[in-house]
Order: structure tokens, then C-alpha cells, then sequence
């Protein structure tokens, strides 16, 4: 009974959490450690807060990664299901509901037209903002300066497809990692 | 069937090297779906200024709606599962070897190559898109070298630049200013 209670409160923090929250996963975090961690108890802090940086670290949506690290930790497998699911079910039914209601819109109007042409400049702008704040964080040295702009060149001039640039990022930086680290410390013992 | 089938394909592979968050597999998506699914940039920009308004992971929001506009119904359902599946096989992968996944240098090595990498997709999708909005119809960016009046559509760039400023410099919420953007252009139709 006590589990499946715990699995109910865990269903019902994070479709709240993927119901209330717009324009990215980032933004959900805060509602959900109110929930886990403070309201209802069901793990530590530090342990949500490793999570969470985990979270960002590995591939896949942010909130959906949360929601299976934190599914698992208090209710095994079925909690990661139950949570899984509750975050990505509004998505879903959102925009099932918003690609019918975007049929039924007087394409022709110019009014119409004017207002998604509107909404277009902004979406760019936003997709561009989030690229800068993300480059203050993750770029830092010549070494992660180059790797984005040999990924924007790839994508944009050689148009490529962007599972090998991501996955040859990855081997430059395992590469740089190694003989980086090398070097420090051969000048650490000298 | 085969639609689906390819669905499948595309976005089990953009969950998995989805690095960086939802923005960075929408950057994927359009990338991937432009040639594998036709996805004009038209459809695209609907489906950016619908998922920044819509509740939801925006990864979640964008598979739906590219399932759906290629398959109906079944398709946003496979395209949404085949996006969250690699987060729960990394999620729990990861859990299970915690102490040895946080002391690898090989897998610190690869995170560091990969994360200025989708900070590159991420700039190299709002250039492309920018590009879209901000140029004429029958121009192409090289013309505003010899015509830079009649090449850039004025109105997009204003609200191009504005919606970069307010989001970086004053953090203003994206909501907001998606919907002041289409109601800007609804106003002044361009």
C-alpha cells in the first residue's frame, strides 16, 4: 500500500511538473525539488542535486532524465516509469491538441501570416539567446571555441548530418583530454 | 509502416547524442528532419513558436509534432517514445555504474568535446532559421553585399534583435515575448 502511494505522489509531482512548465525542461527543476525533496521527503537534497547536474551531463531531454534518476532512487524501475511517463504525457497531448488547432487557423488570413512571421523572428532569437548563455558556460579555452565553430561550419556549409559531429566532439575532446592532463602533470613534477 | 519505421530510426538516434538539452535535439530535429522527412523550414518555424508556448520538454513537444504532421496519430506516439527510450537506457546505465561513470577520463574527456559541440548546433539552427526570417523571399545573404535594404525584411530583424536583447541582457520570459512578437506582426503586416 505504502508503495503504491509513494508511486501516486511521484505520478502526481512530475505531471505537474511537465504540465506547468513552458519553453524547456531547465525550467522545471525548481518544481520538482519542491516536491521530492521538500514537500513529501522522498530523498535528500544532495542526492537530487548530483542527479540533477547528472541530469544535464548525459543526452536526452533534461526533465526527462531527472524524472527517471529520481523515479529510480524512490520507486525502482516502475517509479522511473510512472515518472517518465507523467513528464512527457502533456507534452504530448499539448501538441496533439495544438497541431489540430494550428489546421483549423485561416492560413490566408494576412493578419495571420503576419503574426506567425512575428512569432518566427522571435523563435530564432530565442534558439540564438539560449546559444549564447549556453557558450558562457561551456566555452571556455580556444580548444571548446574551435570545436563549436567547426561544428556551426560542418552543419551550416558542408550540411552534414549532426551524429558524427557530435560523436567525433566527443572523440576530440577524449583525445585533448589526455594529452592535456599528460601535460599538466609532467609541469606538476618538474 | 516504413514512416514509422524511419521515425524510429531518426529520433532513438537524435535521443541518444541529444547532448545539451531540448534545445539542442530541436536544433538536431530540424537539421535531420529537413532531409529525411521533408520538414520545410515553414513547418518548422510553426513547430518552434507552438512549443514555446505549450507546456512541456520542448524535445517531447517537437517529436510529437513531427510524428504527427509525417503519420497522424501513431507517428507522434512512436516518434515521442523512440526520443525518451535512450534516456532510460543511459539514465539507468549510468545509476548502475555511479562510481566508476564519475571518476572515467575517457567519459570526461567526451563530455567536454560534446558540449561546446551542440552549443555549435544549437548557434548553426538559429542561423539557419535566421536566415529564413530575416531574408526576402527570392534573395539569397549574399545580395545584401549589393542590396541590404531589399534584401533584409526589416520588421523580423527589429524583432529578431530586440527578442536576443531582452532575452540574454534582461532575461525577459520567452512567452512573453513570443506572443508580444506575433501580435507585433499581426499589427504591422510585412
Amino acid at each position: 500500500m505504502k508503495r503504491i502511494k509513494k508511486t501516486a505522489i511521484l505520478f502526481w509531482i512530475f505531471l505537474q511538473a511537465g504540465t506547468f512548465t513552458f519553453a524547456g525542461g531547465l525550467a522545471m527543476l525548481p518544481l520538482i525539488q519542491k516536491g521530492v525533496v521538500d514537500k513529501y521527503k522522498l530523498m535528500d537534497e544532495e542526492t537530487f542535486s548530483e542527479q540533477v547536474a547528472l541530469s544535464q551531463t548525459l543526452p536526452g531531454m533534461i526533465a526527462l532524465n531527472c524524472a527517471i534518476f529520481v523515479g529510480k532512487t524512490c520507486g525502482g524501475v516502475l517509479g522511473a516509469i510512472v515518472t517518465g511517463v507523467a513528464v512527457v504525457l502533456p507534452a504530448f497531448l499539448a501538441m496533439l491538441a495544438a497541431v489540430s488547432l494550428l489546421n483549423i487557423l485561416p492560413k490566408d488570413n494576412p493578419r495571420v501570416i503576419g503574426a506567425f512571421r512575428g512569432i518566427r523572428a522571435a523563435s530564432a532569437a530565442l534558439i540564438l539567446a539560449v546559444g549564447i548563455k549556453l557558450s558562457k558556460k561551456s566555452i571556455k579555452s580556444l580548444f571548446t571555441l574551435g570545436i563549436a565553430l567547426i561544428a556551426i561550419a560542418l552543419i551550416i556549409f558542408v550540411k552534414i548530418s549532426v551524429f558524427p559531429v557530435v560523436i567525433a566532439a566527443g572523440v576530440a575532446g577524449i583525445v585533448y583530454f589526455i594529452f592535456y592532463e599528460k601535460k599538466q602533470i609532467k609541469e606538476n613534477i618538474k | 509502416m516504413t514512416e514509422l519505421i524511419k521515425l524510429f530510426y531518426t529520433f532513438f538516434k537524435i535521443g541518444i547524442v541529444g547532448f545539451g538539452g531540448g534545445y539542442a535535439m530541436v536544433s538536431m530535429i530540424m537539421t535531420e528532419c529537413g532531409k529525411n522527412f521533408g520538414l520545410t523550414m515553414d513547418k518548422f518555424a510553426d513547430l518552434l513558436a507552438v512549443d514555446l508556448i505549450i507546456p512541456g520538454p520542448i524535445g517531447a513537444n517537437a517529436a510529437t509534432y513531427v510524428g504527427f504532421i509525417t503519420s497522424g496519430f501513431w507517428g507522434a506516439l512512436v516518434a515521442t517514445i523512440s526520443i525518451s527510450l535512450p534516456s532510460y537506457l543511459v539514465v539507468l546505465t549510468t545509476m548502475y555504474f555511479m562510481d566508476k561513470f564519475k571518476s572515467s577520463t575517457l567519459l570526461n574527456g567526451f563530455f567536454r568535446g560534446v558540449k561546446p559541440a551542440s552549443v555549435g548546433l544549437i548557434c548553426a539552427a538559429a542561423i539557419i532559421m535566421g536566415k529564413e526570417v530575416l531574408i526576402n523571399q527570392n534573395m539569397k545573404w549574399v545580395d545584401i553585399f549589393s542590396n541590404p535594404i531589399g534584401t533584409i525584411s526589416i520588421i523580423p530583424l527589429i524583432i529578431f534583435i530586440g527578442c536576443v536583447v531582452c532575452e540574454v541582457r534582461f532575461k525577459v520570459n520567452p512567452i512573453l515575448l513570443t506572443v508580444l512578437a506575433g501580435i507585433i506582426g499581426a499589427v504591422f503586416v510585412f
